[in-house]
């Protein structure tokens, strides 16, 4: 792999139609790449159990995705998934992992501990208040845990993100991909509309109820 | 043995241990100068036979200005647990060492030792378990604080 991303390019270059070779090329080893994120195994505490036993397991099964291959050790691993909480004690060893990993490496935080500190963000003597405090992070997957269908979406955003970011002539250089925006002419206060019709209707819930329940709760919540 | 006929026979052993009402296990509050006492007891007593310190813990009554001391016994054998607590004063937190009745709380004593600041007469290593040798204070005391600390905004 080293021969070919130090040579190529100079090689190729100078020859007519070079440049379209060589952007085929990437495509082929950002394909490669996305498609073979072997990742370490690295968990501080709840997180880890979502994201390494259930996402691995048979109902969900992280193999679909190329990414089922979970190293122990740094330098075999392409992908460090922070599952759990950092604490101050712990985040010069993550330094330490992050630096032992061959490039191109690939970062994602998992939980609401890896991306703020999460439930222990105050009051706390060594929660880290987020991971990308220590090392750069390349996707943040939401939740308390996350559901292994949000992990997954997080790998499938970082796969595209790997097959439209890095090139040959640029490595290292990270593009975010366009997710998901809302279509045209459609505001969140539809989404919600659409959701409560849906739910009287299929569901027989008392939409008038609940949202009543709902506004009780949450200026109860405020004074507590 | 179930949860009644244990407090008995335990109260048996030792008038002085008190019931807690409410618990999920049988708890009894016992004074700290009974305890080594009693933990012995209840560990060699064959009806008893309390062979495991499953955990020891200890909670912080900051209004009451006591430190609650928890003890969690399991007996393998017999399969009955059982939760002591001892109340010492926030200001002067001495108690004695379980060590030599349970040798895992070295550990656990060590550990509360880093938490809290309990004090543990007799305890034959008393250092930090978790933190660095050179912190200042107890962070699982409800009265510490330091820079690091975020407080939660209004
Ligand atoms: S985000 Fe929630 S589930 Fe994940 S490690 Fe933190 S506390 Fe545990």
């Amino acid at each position: 792999m080293g021969v070919i991303t130090d040579k190529l390019p100079g090689v190729l270059e100078p020859v007519p139609g070079g440049s379209v070779l060589l952007t085929a090329v990437d495509q082929l080893i950002n394909w490669s790449r996305s498609n073979s994120l072997w990742p370490l195994t690295f968990g501080t505490s709840c997180c880890a159990i979502e994201v390494m036993m259930a996402t691995g397991a048979a109902r969900h099964d992280l193999a679909r995705f190329g990414a089922e291959v979970a190293r122990p050790s740094p330098r075999q691993a392409d992908l460090l998934v922070i599952a759990g909480t950092i604490v101050k004690r712990m985040a010069p060893r993550l330094r330490t992992l992050y630096e032992q990993m061959a490039e191109p490496r690939y970062v994602m935080a998992t939980g609401s501990c890896a991306i703020c500190g999460g439930p222990f963000m105050y009051h706390s003597y060594t929660t880290v208040r987020g991971a990308d405090e220590i090392i750069p992070v390349d996707v943040y997957v939401p939740g308390c845990p996350p559901r292994p269908e949000a992990f997954f979406y997080g790998l499938l955003t970082l796969q595209k993100m790997i097959k439209e970011g890095e090139s040959i002539r640029h490595p290292g250089e990270r593009r975010r991909p366009v997710l998901a925006a809302l279509p045209e002419g459609m505001t969140l206060d539809d989404i919600r509309k659409e959701m409560q019709d849906l739910l009287s209707h299929d569901a027989n819930v008392n939409m008038a109820a609940a949202v009543a329940e709902g506004a009780r709760y949450s200026s109860e919540l405020k004074d507590f | 043995m179930d949860a009644l006929n244990l407090i008995a026979a335990v109260q048996a052993l030792q008038p002085d241990a008190k019931v807690r009402e409410q618990t999920d296990q049988p708890t009894l509050i016992v004074p700290a100068h009974a305890l080594v006492a009693l933990a012995r007891q209840l560990r060699d007593d064959p009806t008893l036979r309390f062979d495991l310190l499953e955990t020891h813990t200890a909670v912080d009554w900051l209004d009451e200005d006591r430190f609650e001391l928890l003890y969690l016994l399991a007996s393998v054998p017999l399969g009955h647990h059982l939760t002591l607590s001892v109340s010492i004063d926030r200001d002067e937190p001495v108690v004695p060492t379980l060590c030599e009745v349970y040798p895992i709380a070295q550990w656990l004593e060590r550990e509360v030792y880093d938490m809290f600041g309990i004090l543990y007469d007799n305890h034959p290593d008393l250092r930090r378990l978790f933190l660095e040798d050179d912190w200042v204070g107890f962070p699982l005391r409800k009265d510490y604080e330091d820079d690091f600390m975020l407080e939660r905004p209004e």
